[in-house]
């Protein structure tokens, strides 16, 4: 089974390749942070099985990574290590400067039930997943890029502390579940490469400028944004932050969506 | 001169940002017309004083970086075709007007 869905995964992942370390090797002692950043690589995994299922229908060229993004203040995003992390294994993933990686197949990481750890405390950074379709301009992205990130990250588990009692301009009903991107304006924070100024929808001739709501994870529509931010990844992010419409259908995928930025020129 | 000009706009589109007096005074970040308000905003020249001298106060978001940026939002018309405009600020690190937009 291990070996099947392996094989399924790295068709999906252009480019992985397997840890180095065998299983049945010597076991490594691996010098831990304490209470690291820590994701499940069994979830990220099925996140990566969502991508080759979905990617037909959503984003045919494509290709997924997942991205590293700073969740606290003074979070250093630079020499960030990157391990796989089994009970006798802790395999380097290489970071890109963008601090995106891709996520390897690896059956024995399954089977160890590993961990994807960067060397960061806990809570001190944040994840996504990052679908690209190549050929774009640096700020535009594509709607049925972002449709399918949405679905990955979520049923990879990468949204991290969000506390709904306290953070009331997230939907309360956040699900864990790939589901929750079709509804109209799901509260699913994207984050631009750098801060916002504007969003613009573009389908042919039909262009639509975002509601500064759908902007800097709603805090216009909230006076108490400031206390509730420690509870939500976005909070070294929000002037980057962002949602979009991703279940109203009437925008194709191949719609795009257009950045402009707080430091450009008018 | 640009300084004077901008003045008189301002002066010229007080009316069209005055409420009609049935509906009351108008809230925080509320305004009677985002085109006019913003008509009478110049980018480079109108300082944060200037604005809420002229709109009165806006929801502020304010980042980490010294920007802000500020929404005015005409207030809601019951059984209105469309919704409200919004006219959104965005100001500097100086607190000049950098970038505008209705909506």
């Amino acid at each position: 089974m291990h070996r099947s869905l392996t094989a399924f995964i790295a068709a999906a992942l252009c480019g992985a390749h397997p840890h180095a370390a065998a299983a049945d090797e010597e076991a490594v002692t691996v010098s831990a942070l304490r209470n690291p950043v820590d994701k499940s690589y069994r979830r990220m995994l099925s996140g990566a099985e969502l991508f080759a299922q979905r990617r037909g229908e959503l984003a045919p060229a494509a290709a997924l990574r997942f991205k590293l993004l700073p969740r606290r203040p003074g979070t250093r995003m630079d020499d960030i290590e990157l391990e796989l992390v089994g009970d006798s294994f802790a395999t380097p993933l290489p970071v890109a400067h963008d601090g995106t990686f891709e996520l390897p197949a690896d059956a024995a990481a399954l089977k160890e039930r590993a961990s994807v750890r960067p060397n960061r405390r806990a809570g001190s950074m944040t994840w996504r997943a990052e679908v690209r379709t190549p050929g774009l301009p640096a700020d535009v992205r594509r709607l049925g890029d972002l449709r399918l990130e949405c679905e990955v990250g979520m049923r990879a588990g990468l949204i991290s502390n969000y506390r709904p009692v306290l953070f009331r301009w997230l939907d309360e009903r956040l699900a864990d579940s790939p589901e929750y991107c079709r509804r109209a304006v799901p509260r699913y924070l994207f984050f631009a490469d750098r801060a916002l100024w504007s969003v613009t929808l573009v389908a042919g001739t039909r262009r639509e400028v975002l509601s500064v709501d759908l902007l800097y994870g709603g805090a216009s529509r909230d006076p108490d944004w400031k206390a509730d931010l420690p509870y939500c990844d976005c909070e070294v992010l929000m002037d980057r932050a962002f949602f979009l419409p991703l279940g109203d259908r009437s925008w194709p995928d191949d719609a795009l969506v257009h950045f402009e930025y707080m430091d450009d020129t008018p | 001169m640009k300084r004077l000009i901008f003045l008189l706009a301002a002066l010229l589109s007080a009316c069209a940002l005055t409420p009609p007096a049935a509906q009351g005074p108008l809230g925080a970040g509320e305004i009677a017309s985002a085109h006019a308000a913003r008509a009478a905003l110049a980018l480079g020249l109108s300082t944060q004083t200037d604005v809420r001298k002229a709109l009165g106060e806006a929801i502020v978001v304010d980042f980490e970086s010294g920007y802000e940026v500020w929404v005015y939002r005409e207030r809601p018309v019951k059984k209105a075709e469309r919704p409200p405009l919004e006219l959104v600020l965005l100001f500097d690190p100086s607190g000049m007007l950098a970038n505008a937009r209705v909506r």
